[in-house]
């Protein structure tokens, strides 16, 4: 019997919410993605926080908060701790974004939900694999190989195949089949049959989608237009996905048109970012890698973008128009947020949007037809403490501090009761050695303290305060002091020590902007105001999502014609829209569960393995149809030797069969091909296709989509008994191959 | 349909093709040219393409007469070196070649410069060049390029690579052809160093290992001694004021030389003020390469550049020709050519030989007879490029960074994996004995094979892997016991089989299976009753009934084939196609056709029934006796009835009764009895119906 598959969507289904889907293949159990919206709204994660702990494993499929800014809180809160699986460049820009959400909500709020160390943690043991990378995993999910193949929605964005037993679990979403600058389109066509297709039916309605060309032209005219009148334009974008292509539009048509104006890429990350993304040439499209490989010309060598990791830096740039990208596209927080607010009163500025807005954000506000005359924006901003504030805080914290030294103090004592055994402080000795250190090195508590209050929860993992400093206690023995002999050796593996003296940050380079601000720890706090911004600049909404349109998801849908379909990731109409399609076209298994509701798509396909013997198989002719190769078997059933079955000749002769005709006629391929060999045809009506004077030629019956559940081609032939008749007859044969 | 006489030539067939073939058509008991062909069941695979430094023009090439490069499927280059990629651009432009070409990114950007870098300073007639930088830069097209771990299939054959660790993108390969692995390491190396993983482990046994053996059976030095002794002896020459050539080869080991360097540099503030050089164009440009697939590199490449790129380098200037460089006090420079023959590394050479605080490192292998092997065993004077003998006083020091497996590695590399079958490549012929003999010290239990091919020298093997298929959807819908027959439409996609009813084709595989309706009109004006009663007398069923809608009467004949009066002028013959259904209905053509021609002649032939019977099994008889001889030739009567059939000296005898054969040679007899079968079924009356 097939493999078990259910469905259990946990956000992200009739609507725009973040995805994030539970699919158990064998009870083994996958988290497809673990996304979060700007507003980082934690009801929505409600659903995962039941399931986290029983998840096996985690496949993240694009760099971006939608698929993935979840895992850090998820890992740190919800119990989540399965390995994650992502493409190199995910889990490389997917750390970036979230750096990058956490240093724009640290800015202006009091943001607690994780930490710069939650998110290293969570990144920290993401397993990379690359693109038909058939990965098998071990353990509890022996058995299953998992692949992610190209996407085409983002760097390293990935549609993942999960295969048990011969029979594949498709998870595509954000997937788009258009070829761009620099990533090639999805090959999520190559799939074919799949027992299970999940995907989403975000764009199902969508169907303008102009042509590449007029729409970058349109893109380009709409922004030099409002740079000649002396505009600033801002394009507020995600940190590392979809700006990767706005910035080669931009930066190959200022090469062309040689502009002078200045283009600004502003994000907290933005120079890591695109450092990282010129070492990621393989994951890119082949004109770039040939462009790369021919003349070593990285395309991301940005000559006419200058990268910002601070505002301070933006607003001491040259005045006059200039264009601006920054993050994040929600305009929820980040540098985008605050721009706007600045130039938004100005006629002739633009803010142009390339993308819909997450949902319930100021984004999406804008982009409402009409748009807004004014919008109320709460501003936040951190500043120093001063004045009678800050006598207040430090004396808080002096109280803090004696309280904590009065607990520390007699835990100490109780431990000193405790320990006598040697034992204890060999299993435990860390925490001992933090409490000793608090109580020894008390002078230095303070400084620990300072570090505190920036709200800089340390992970409970984490055993110092702030660094990980432990003051080791020596233990005596009859011998003297208890030494690790390692400690003495000299270290072979001396050529590591530059990367050390280097400031070695495993999980990525923090731009100075952010060391800053994790180093800053001057008390402060957040203030808030209102305001009222009133919109006169131009606000603009284009397409530069990278995805596939209705028509084209459709068209693929067909194509993979998958036995089961999940629909996942949209508003309920278009959900709707599309199961109606699917079912009505496409297959008649097709389910689009409610949050939390388990949908049961095992496969109801019956197979068993058998061996086919030498015997028969010698016997057998196969003929070539496309790239596969059909035969009739007659054969009975044996055993080998190691109790397989297998398939043995037939004793005696096999009683006839009714023949098939195997292969698909297109009555338009037909009829060229019946002029290339003289015969006069054309088209009658109702699809009829005359062949030569008396004979006419029809598919009958439901004509459904190529190789869809519509069931074998019936064809008809009619025609009086003539010569024409049997010669257009063995045409007809000759388009198949009889079984 | 099938035809016996294809049949025959299918059986040896499948025996050829169990039948792996391996051969070196380069690198068998040498070093250079690395080519390796190989094929298994109809799919073949080149692995590598190399050119032999020694020799020029056509000699340097591997031995492409030997093969049909138009059969050759995939070929696939583990690494840029001109000894395994350096004779793609002739293979792709000048033979009939034309399969699919892959290797990895870092290599194919790489083997563009330095193939371009090789046709400009190669010093052979223009007759004797093998390609040009046209030809590189057609091939570039063509060649594919697959990330490591990445599955690709073509034809059938699926392959991936794993890392090699021998230079920058350097890859094994893994092929695996319905279920037989094999894997090609190209050259390798297990020890991690400062920018590229050690080669590694792959995670399946293949059942074929094909390995270099450069090293033979000897042993590296530990890494981190044979860096410390590099950069004290650097320390201590620039320290005394002398200067440090190191003559290297351009792409490969310079890289992995420049970043101990420039790391050291870093961590002696006091070497500052003395200037390190690379000097190579090549090189140089190459450095883009490395700046950019860091993501081939190791961990510690990859944590560095999360904090500035470590090809970025700090302490290291790059230098375009010797008037450039001014000679003033100490310095390092590294400089091509490796074997000091001529160019940069020679002008400096000659230049500081005779001053004993400069010091000459020699970082690798070096082929004999070039003046840095020379000065490996110090010779009191050399010769100057300009003729002349000056004293070699400068210190000269071989510490080899040599990127190949030694025999510790090899053995364990081998002894992780425990292929059964070890074809050992890429190794000079005393060297490659030394270490299968060593080999085979180590796998003593005879079930490991170890074989050293020489070039064109064929290795061959059989494999008998199972075909599995799998049977799916209705037909499977009962799991059969011994005995059962399985009948359906077998499906082939590259090697793996499934079986399926015809009603499932279209669900499990993009193959849809029709029905061709026919519909004839026949000029007819006679009584339909006519019809009726001629078709009853030759066919065994003829069922009668009337058309709903028009009353007009209609005929089912042999339940396939519905006759139909259309009018008083026409009846309409309408069938489903298939051949029995084709026969049926051209017979009532024809005899609807005499009908109209001549009068009905209805002769009642009731008598001698017995008579009638035996004469049909005469007749029978006679056409079996035809067809067999038809078949088989030599036929004769024998005892009890029986035909003695006797092909190429081999006898069966075939009871016409039952049908059984008896013959000593199982193929013979095999054939008789199916033959005797088609025939027997052939002769008999059309059976009704199909199931």
């Amino acid at each position: 019997m097939g493999t078990s598959v259910q469905v259990t969507p946990l956000c992200g289904v009739y609507n725009e919410n973040p995805l994030s889907y539970l699919v158990s293949i064998d009870g083994f159990n996958f988290l497809l993605d673990c996304g979060w919206n700007d507003l980082f709204d934690t009801s929505l994660l409600e659903p995962l926080s039941r399931v986290a702990s029983s998840i096996d494993a985690v496949l993240l499929s694009h760099p971006d908060t939608l698929h993935l800014g979840a895992l850090p809180y998820a890992m740190k809160q919800l119990g989540l701790s399965a390995p994650v699986y992502a493409t190199e460049p995910v889990h490389r820009l997917g750390l970036l974004t979230m750096y990058d959400q956490y240093l724009s909500r640290k800015q202006v709020s009091d943001f607690d939900l994780f930490t710069l160390d939650d998110i290293d943690n969570a990144f920290q043991n993401v397993i990379r694999l690359t693109y038909s990378q058939n990965y098998h995993l071990s353990g509890k999910g022996e058995g299953i190989v998992i692949a992610p193949h190209v996407a085409g929605h983002m760097l390293g964005g990935s549609i993942w195949k999960i295969t048990k037993d011969g029979e594949d679990v498709i998870y595509a979403v954000d997937y788009n089949h258009r070829k761009e600058r620099h990533l090639n389109g999805t090959v999520l066509q190559s799939f074919v049959r799949p027992a299970v297709l999940i995907t989403d039916a975000y764009h199902a309605l969508y169907t303008s989608q102009t042509a590449r060309q007029q729409r970058d032209k349109e893109f380009l005219d709409t922004i030099s237009k409002h740079l000649e009148v002396g505009g600033n334009v801002l394009l507020p974008v995600d940190t590392a996905g979809r700006v990767l292509e706005l910035l080669l539009i931009l930066e190959q048509h200022w090469s062309q048109r040689a502009f002078s104006f200045p283009i600004y890429f502003l994000t907290y990350v933005s120079s890591s970012t695109i450092d990282y993304v010129k070492s990621f040439l393989e994951w890119m499209s082949d004109s770039i890698s040939k462009s790369f490989e021919t003349s070593r010309d990285n395309a991301f060598l940005l000559r006419h973008v200058t990268l910002l990791i601070n505002k301070t830096d933006l607003d001491n740039a040259p005045p006059g128009p200039k264009v601006v990208l920054a993050s994040m596209g929600s305009l929820e927080a980040g540098f985008a947020r605050d721009i706007f607010v600045e130039w938004a009163n100005n006629p002739r500025n633009l803010v142009l949007f390339t993308e819909t807005g997450q949902f319930g954000t100021l984004a999406r506000m804008l982009q409402s037809a009409p748009p807004p005359k004014f919008v109320k924006v709460t501003m936040s901003k951190r500043v120093p403490l001063a004045g009678e504030e800050l006598i207040a805080y430090e004396e808080e914290q002096n109280r803090l501090k004696r309280e904590e030294a009065l607990r520390v103090s007699l835990v100490k004592e109780e431990e000193i009761k405790a320990s006598h055994g040697p034992d204890d402080t060999s299993s435990e000795p860390m925490i001992i050695d933090t409490k000793t250190n608090h109580d020894v090195v008390g002078s230095h508590g303070p400084a620990y303290k300072d570090i505190f209050i920036d709200g800089f929860v340390p992970p409970s993992s984490s055993l110092a305060p702030m660094f990980p400093f432990y003051d080791n206690t020596s233990v005596w023995d009859d011998f003297g002091e208890v030494i690790n002999p390692d400690d003495y050796v000299i270290k072979d593996e001396d050529m590591d020590r530059g990367a050390m003296l280097n400031g070695d940050d495993v999980d990525g380079r923090l731009d100075e902007a952010a060391a800053s601000l994790m180093l800053d720890t001057r008390p402060s706090k957040v203030i808030s105001n209102e305001l009222i911004v009133t919109v006169s600049c131009s606000l603009v909404k284009m397409d530069y999502e990278g995805r596939s349109d209705g028509r084209s998801i459709k068209s693929m849908i067909a194509h993979v014609s998958p036995l089961k379909l999940v629909l996942v990731h949209a508003i309920a109409e278009a959900t709707e829209h599309l199961r109606q399609h699917c079912l009505n076209n496409i297959c008649p298994h097709v389910y689009a569960p409610q949050i939390e509701e388990t949908v049961d798509v095992t496969s109801d396909l019956c197979a068993y393995k058998v061996q086919l013997s030498e015997k028969l198989m010698s016997n057998v002719i196969f003929k070539k149809l496309g790239d596969s190769e059909v035969a009739w078997v007659d054969s009975e059933v044996g055993k080998t030797e190691s109790d397989m079955r297998s398939l043995l000749p037939m004793p005696s002769a096999a009683s006839p069969h009714k023949p098939v005709l195997v292969g698909d006629l297109k009555i338009a391929d037909f009829k060229q091909f019946l002029s290339s060999k003289g015969v006069q045809v054309e088209f009658a009506g109702g699809g009829a296709l005359r062949c030569g004077e008396y004979v006419t030629l029809r598919k009958v019956g439901p004509t459904g989509q190529k190789g869809g559940a519509s069931g074998p081609q019936q064809i008809l032939i009619e025609g009086p008994l003539c010569e024409d008749y049997y010669k257009i007859r063995d045409y007809l044969y000759s388009q198949f191959y009889l079984l | 349909m099938a035809s016996s006489s294809l049949k025959r030539r299918e059986q040896p067939m499948s025996r050829d093709g169990d039948q792996l073939i391996i051969t070196p058509l380069g690198a068998g008991n040498e070093v250079g040219r690395s080519c390796v062909y190989m094929s298994f069941r109809g799919k073949t695979i080149l692995f590598d393409c190399g050119i032999h430094p020694a020799y020029s023009g056509m000699a340097a090439l591997p031995y492409f007469d030997e093969i049909d490069p138009s059969t050759i499927d995939v070929l696939l280059i583990t690494h840029f070196h001109l000894d395994h990629a350096a004779s793609l651009p002739y293979f792709l432009e000048k033979t009939t070649f034309k399969g699919r070409v892959f290797m990895t990114h870092a290599t194919k950007a790489i083997y563009k410069l330095l193939l371009t870098d090789y046709v400009k300073v190669s010093k052979v007639s223009v007759e004797d060049m093998l390609f040009d930088e046209q030809d590189i830069n057609k091939s570039m097209d063509r060649i594919e390029v697959i990330d490591f771990h990445q599955t690709v299939e073509v034809n059938g054959i699926k392959f991936w690579c794993y890392t090699a660790g021998h230079v920058l993108g350097a890859a094994m390969f893994m092929v695996d052809i319905a279920g037989v692995r094999i894997l090609y390491t190209g050259d390798y190396s297990r020890e991690e160093d400062r920018h590229l993983k050690a080669a590694e482990l792959p995670q399946f046994s293949p059942d074929i290992c094909i390995i270099e053996s450069t090293s033979g059976v000897q042993i590296h030095q530990a890494r981190h001694i044979r860096e410390k002794r590099f950069t004290d002896v650097i320390h201590s020459t620039v320290a005394q004021g002398g200067r440090v050539l190191i003559p290297a080869f351009a792409l490969g080991r310079a890289q992995e030389l420049l970043l101990i360097l420039d790391e050291y540099w870093s961590n002696h503030p006091d070497l500052h003020n003395i200037p390190i050089y690379y000097a190579s164009p090549l090189a140089k440009k190459c450095m883009a390469v490395y700046q950019t697939y860091i993501l081939s590199m190791n961990d510690r490449i990859r944590n560095q550049f999360a904090n500035s790129n470590p090809f970025v380098f700090k302490h290291i200037s790059p230098l375009n020709s010797i008037d450039d460089f001014r000679d003033v006090g100490p310095s390092v420079v590294m400089a091509t050519p490796g074997g000091l023959q001529s160019g940069l590394s020679r002008q400096l050479f000659d230049i500081w030989c005779s001053d004993k605080k400069n010091s000459c490192i020699i970082p690798g292998y070096m082929v004999e007879g070039t003046l840095a092997k020379t000065i490996i065993n110090e010779p009191k004077e050399v010769t100057l490029m300009n003729g002349l003998t000056a004293p070699l006083n400068m210190q000269v020091h071989y510490i080899s960074f040599s990127a190949h497996a030694d025999y510790a590695q090899t053995s364990t590399f081998l002894k992780e994996l425990m292929p059964p079958n070890i074809i050992l490549v890429h190794g000079e012929a005393n060297e490659m004995m030394r270490l299968k003999q060593k080999l085979f010290t180590e796998f003593p239990d005879g079930n490991t094979k170890i074989m050293t091919p020489k070039n064109c020298e064929s290795v061959e093997m059989y494999f008998n892997s199972e075909k599995m298929a799998k049977t799916i959807g209705r037909l499977a819908e009962k799991t059969p016991d011994v005995g059962d027959t399985v009948s359906g439409i077998l499906v082939k996609k590259g090697f793996t089989y499934q079986i399926m009813a015809p009603d499932d084709l279209h669900v499990f595989s993009q193959l849809s299976t029709a029905t061709v309706t026919q519909r004839i009109t026949i000029p007819f004006a006679g009584a339909f009753g006519v019809i009726k009663h001629r078709l009853e007398k030759i066919f065994e069923s003829v069922e009668f009934s009337t058309d709903e809608e028009t009353g007009l009467p209609a005929l089912k004949v042999h339940e396939r084939v519905t006759v139909k009066q259309e009018s008083e002028k026409h009846i309409s013959l309408q069938w489903s196609s298939d051949p029995i259904s084709d026969m049926v209905s051209d017979s009532i053509v024809a005899l609807v056709l005499n009908i109209s021609r001549e009068v009905p002649k209805i002769v009642v032939e009731e008598e001698d029934v017995v008579k009638s019977e035996e004469e049909n099994g005469k007749k029978v008889e006679k056409v079996i006796y035809a067809l067999l001889v038809s078949l088989f030739g030599d036929v004769k009567q024998g005892e009890n009835g029986k035909l003695v059939i006797s092909v190429d000296g081999n006898v069966a005898q075939l009871d016409k009764e039952s049908g059984d054969v008896e013959s000593e040679h199982e193929g013979l007899k095999e054939r008789v009895r199916l033959a005797f079968q088609r025939i027997q079924s052939a002769v008999k009356p059309i059976p009704l119906s199909a199931s």
